[in-house]
């Protein structure tokens, strides 16, 4: 129960998130001013990005966590219909439409659904006796096949599958049976061969196959992977110093701005900056492991669970990726790489979990 | 109660499943955490090595050849600067105004055009330069001086050609330069310290490596080491700024023992006649003067020739590329007769004053097939002094004729015949001794004593080289001390005397005196040559006959053909006592040695004694 009483309004926020958010935000920007290869127009722009970012996330955690209860489902219904306009209307990059193009600003309201839906799914389970039972399973998985589906379609394989996973945290902390989970997996895994052929293009195969074996292409496919291992490795345990990263300044890595800013740090930081990168990830998520123990209602601990789940997911798919154990796929490093829409969200769950760790229910009497 | 036992149970079950997903994630953060150590600190020197190749380009910069110098110092090969004109078109906007405007002062041809068109693209994307025109005359470089400062894309640069102000008088000696093949291109470049590296080159042709001559034998002395450029790149292999410079060591030039002036009088003496000068410093056993005729210009071949002018030369009925000085096979014909003098002495077969009676021919006393002299009705009585004076075919026909073979071979070899004598010459014949075994394996036929006794004249089977004649006059006008002969300057240290017992001092003079004759002594058949020069000279001609012949009336017959013709020879050495040169002529077709060959030596000798 922690904020502070003003005269007029009560201002709630939880110190150890909000100080990690903001030193991971600057630490962002100051490595993106080094990717970006000291162009200040890029960082002007995204710390504009971040400043806003990090208001409406304060501005997000004043609200009693209620509220969200009451409009998950508006904002589900919301983001969903953002999404087809998207299919109907969006902008065309490589045969997929991903963004709505507001001028100023590209959205891709497939990243909202990555909060909305893990919001909806503990709203809903809120009431319903737990473990859950079949009924309830049953209407969950479909509200999460049609997110997930609304979002393969794109098509857009990566975030899909980290919607799915988002719903699938929510149903999992919600006490899903195991015996379910089990046959599930098995499904999953006998039908990977036909997934393999059916649903990826042969760019992610590619892709995947890439990832055990770099050399073979070391121009093609492989180049993004064999670059970001130079990088990484050629920083050692200081690294070469801020600004000094041969690969990064000389374009060797690929996307230094997004997908592989963690190769940046490493360069230039070394393994020492991975590690203090590291530690603040591990503190921010012990906090909400703390937080959804303590937390005062069901939909708070499932929605604090949920969402910090789909956070250490992002960082793990990215981290993996830059340093070369899992394929190549469109992932950004939370509160650290330059974006947009997946940013944003990172900032409104990040204001729901500080809402839901801040205000408590007064216990009856 | 009930519901908070409920909510207790929920909630340690959220928990433990929580938990549970974090560990998940905990094992695989600190899988990419150890990922991160295995990259940066177990095999970091080894990344650190892969950024800084990635981040830079190599270049290798040609070192600058080594002159050729002759003993004088005067310079026979050179480089020479060419200029091109060269851009960068990383800093050209537009390629068709740019050359639009180039046009405006320098004429461009099609070719050209149609060239920086086509390499422009990849030029600018790793920014690079771009020859536009080569070989640019000085008033084309001056319309660009004036124009320069509006062109920050466009530069003149010095590239050198190699040259020689002598470009056909030494060819056979010095060589030339080409493109290497292939694997002289990787030998060259095992030498650069980036083998497999561009190159910014210092000659108009790119690489270049020695083809024949002293260009060829000191190849890798005139060379000299290629420096190196190391340029920051980026990813597309665009060079950035230059990291470090390590000029090129130059190729060291190389001062020869040869004497500019001895090729310029053999030139004219031989009139453009087939043929090859060879004299030797006989202090030092520096080959000063090695000449073949025709010639061909080294400066021609070195740049470029057009495929229809080496056509031309190469079909050449007097193959000019053919180096007769090196490669020329001749019979020694009579100049081997101071040999087989000293032979008939060394083996006691002959001593000065035994004689024999000359009727002008020789009979074989197996068949009595009968070998002629050149005189009709012979010398009369002759000893072995007169024999070489006058030139006696019957003498040493039958002071061969009691030489057992194998010594004669033996001996013929250790005055530098069969052999090569040269320890820096490029593609030296080694001519031809023959002997039983050799003509067993080659003719499948037995030896003659025939053949022995057609050795006695030179002639048969035995050829020698005309830079192996010159090796012979050398060793005896130094009385049988000898050296391998070189092109480079050497000292006048490290000679040996050849193997000759019981032949003395005494023998030397008086063999020098029977040789000073053959030019000195009124019935010496060389003594057209006396009146030509100031100073004592010892000689020995010769006439190789091509066609094996009974009569002088048949020779007339035969020499309507010129190609049939004898061949003229002529060593010597002089001046006399204390001689300081030897020479060899070789005038293919010439037919008297004496009368045509010999007045080639005088000049060559008087010029290099002057």
């Amino acid at each position: 129960m922690r904020f502070m009483k003003f005269k007029r309004f009560d201002f709630f926020y939880d110190p150890y998130l909000l100080f990690s958010i903001i030193l991971l935000s600057v630490i962002g920007l100051i490595v993106l001013y080094s990717a970006a290869q000291g162009d200040l127009s890029i960082v002007i722009k995204q710390s504009v990005f971040v400043f806003f970012g990090i208001l409406l996330m304060i501005g997000v955690s004043q609200p009693d966590p209620a509220f969200y209860k009451n409009l998950s489902a508006l904002f589900l219904i919301l983001s969903m219909i953002l999404v087809i306009l998207t299919i109907l209307f969006g902008n065309e990059v490589n045969g997929a439409k991903r963004w709505l193009n507001f001028g100023f600003f590209s959205l891709q309201p497939s990243e909202l659904i990555k909060i909305a839906l893990p919001i909806y799914l503990a709203a809903y389970l809120y009431d319903k006796s737990l473990p859950i039972n079949l009924k309830h399973t049953f209407i969950s998985i479909i509200i999460i096949g049609v997110s997930f589906f609304l979002i393969v379609f794109q098509p857009d394989l990566g975030t899909s599958i980290v919607v799915l996973l988002a719903g699938f945290y929510v149903l999992f902390l919600a006490g899903l049976s195991w015996k379910f989970i089990g046959s599930t997996v098995a499904i999953f895994i006998l039908s990977l061969p036909f997934l393999w052929n059916n649903l990826l293009a042969p760019f992610q195969r590619q892709r995947v196959a890439t990832l055990f074996n770099p050399e073979v292409d070391p121009f093609g496919t492989g180049w993004n992977i064999t670059q970001s291992k130079i990088a990484i490795g050629s920083g050692g345990i200081f690294g070469k110093g801020y600004g000094s990263g041969s690969q990064a300044h000389l374009d060797f890595l690929p996307e230094t701005k997004t997908d592989f800013i963690f190769a940046v740090i490493a360069e230039e930081f070394g393994f020492m900056g991975a590690l203090i990168l590291f530690s603040i990830y591990t503190f921010i998520l012990l906090r909400c492991f703390y937080l959804s123990f303590n937390a005062r209602d069901r939909f708070c601990r499932l929605t604090i669970g949920g969402l910090s789940l789909i956070f250490i997911t992002t960082i793990f798919v990215n981290l993996g990726m830059v340093v070369g154990i899992l394929p190549v796929v469109g992932m950004p490093l939370p509160f650290i790489s330059m974006g947009g829409t997946s940013l944003l969200s990172f900032y409104i769950a990040f204001g729901i979990i500080i809402s839901m760790a801040s205000h408590k229910k007064l216990i009856r009497q | 109660m009930i519901d908070l036992q409920e909510r207790f149970l929920e909630r340690k079950s959220f928990i433990y499943r929580l938990f549970l997903v974090y560990l998940m994630f905990g094992l695989l953060l600190i899988i990419i955490l150890y990922q991160t150590f295995q990259l940066q600190i177990a095999n970091y020197s080894e990344y650190e090595i892969a950024a800084l190749e990635n981040k830079t380009h190599e270049m290798n910069i040609q070192a600058t050849r080594g002159l050729i110098y002759d003993r004088d110092g005067n310079i026979l090969v050179k480089n020479i600067p060419t200029f091109n004109l060269i851009s960068i078109p990383n800093k050209i906007n537009d390629p068709e105004l740019f050359i639009e405007n180039i046009k405006g002062f320098i004429d461009l041809n099609e070719d050209e055009e149609n060239i920086f068109y086509e390499k422009f693209k990849s030029k600018a994307r790793y920014n690079r330069e771009l020859v536009v025109k080569t070989n640019l005359s000085e008033e084309q470089i001056a319309r660009f001086e004036v124009r320069k400062h509006n062109y920050p894309n466009l530069l003149v640069e010095k590239r050198y050609s190699r040259h020689s102000d002598y470009p056909t008088l030494l060819s056979h000696a010095l060589g030339y330069i080409g493109s290497p093949s292939e694997d002289e291109l990787s030998n060259i470049l095992s030498k650069a310290l980036h083998p497999r590296q561009e190159t910014i080159f210092s000659y108009a042709n790119g690489f270049i490596a020695g083809k024949t001559g002293l260009e060829k034998t000191f190849d890798s002395t005139l060379r000299g080491e290629f420096g190196e450029k190391v340029y920051e790149v980026d990813a597309r292999g665009k060079l950035l700024e230059e990291i470090s410079h390590i000029t090129p060591t130059e190729g060291r030039s190389i001062f020869t023992s040869l004497d500019l002036n001895s090729h310029i009088a053999a030139n004219n003496a031989l009139k453009g006649r087939r043929g090859a000068v060879v004299a030797i410093d006989i202090d030092s056993g520096g080959i000063v003067t090695l000449f073949s005729s025709p010639s061909y210009s080294i400066n021609d071949l070195s740049n470029g020739i057009s495929t229809n002018a080496f056509d031309n030369l190469i079909n050449d009925p007097n193959k000019p590329f053919f180096n007769r000085a090196l490669k020329g096979r001749y019979p020694p014909a009579s100049t081997i007769k101071p040999a087989l003098g000293i032979f008939g002495l060394q083996n006691q077969l002959v001593d000065w004053n035994f004689s024999i009676q000359d009727p002008g021919f020789f009979t074989l006393p197996e068949d009595g097939r009968v070998y002629r002299g050149w005189k009709k009705g012979g010398h009369g009585e002759v000893d072995l002094d007169k024999a070489i004076v006058v030139s006696s075919n019957t003498y040493f026909f039958s002071l061969a004729y009691r030489s057992d073979i194998n010594d004669l071979t033996e001996h013929f070899s250790k005055l530098g015949f069969g052999k090569k004598v040269c320890i820096d010459c490029f593609d030296e014949d080694e001519g031809l001794i023959p002997n039983p075994q050799w003509k067993r394996n080659k003719l499948n036929s037995g030896w003659a004593r025939g053949d022995t006794v057609n050795l006695g004249v030179g002639q048969g089977y035995m050829v020698a080289t005309p830079i192996q004649l010159a090796y012979y006059s050398s060793i005896l006008a130094k009385k049988g001390k000898t050296k391998e002969l070189s092109l480079v300057q050497s000292s006048i240290n490290n000679f040996t005397n050849i193997d000759l017992t019981n032949f003395s001092k005494g023998d030397w003079n008086k063999l020098h005196q029977s040789m000073t004759n053959v030019i000195d002594s009124p019935i010496g058949t060389s003594r057209r040559l006396k009146d030509l020069k100031s100073f004592q000279v010892a000689g020995k001609s010769g006439t190789a006959e091509l066609v094996s012949l009974d009569s002088k009336e048949d020779y007339l017959l035969i020499r309507e053909n010129e190609a049939q013709r004898d061949h003229a020879i002529m060593i010597a050495f002089g001046p006399m006592p204390e001689p300081k040169y030897a020479v060899s002529v070789v005038i293919e077709n010439g037919e008297s040695g004496g009368a045509v060959a010999g007045p080639v030596a005088i000049s060559v000798l008087k010029e290099l004694i002057k």
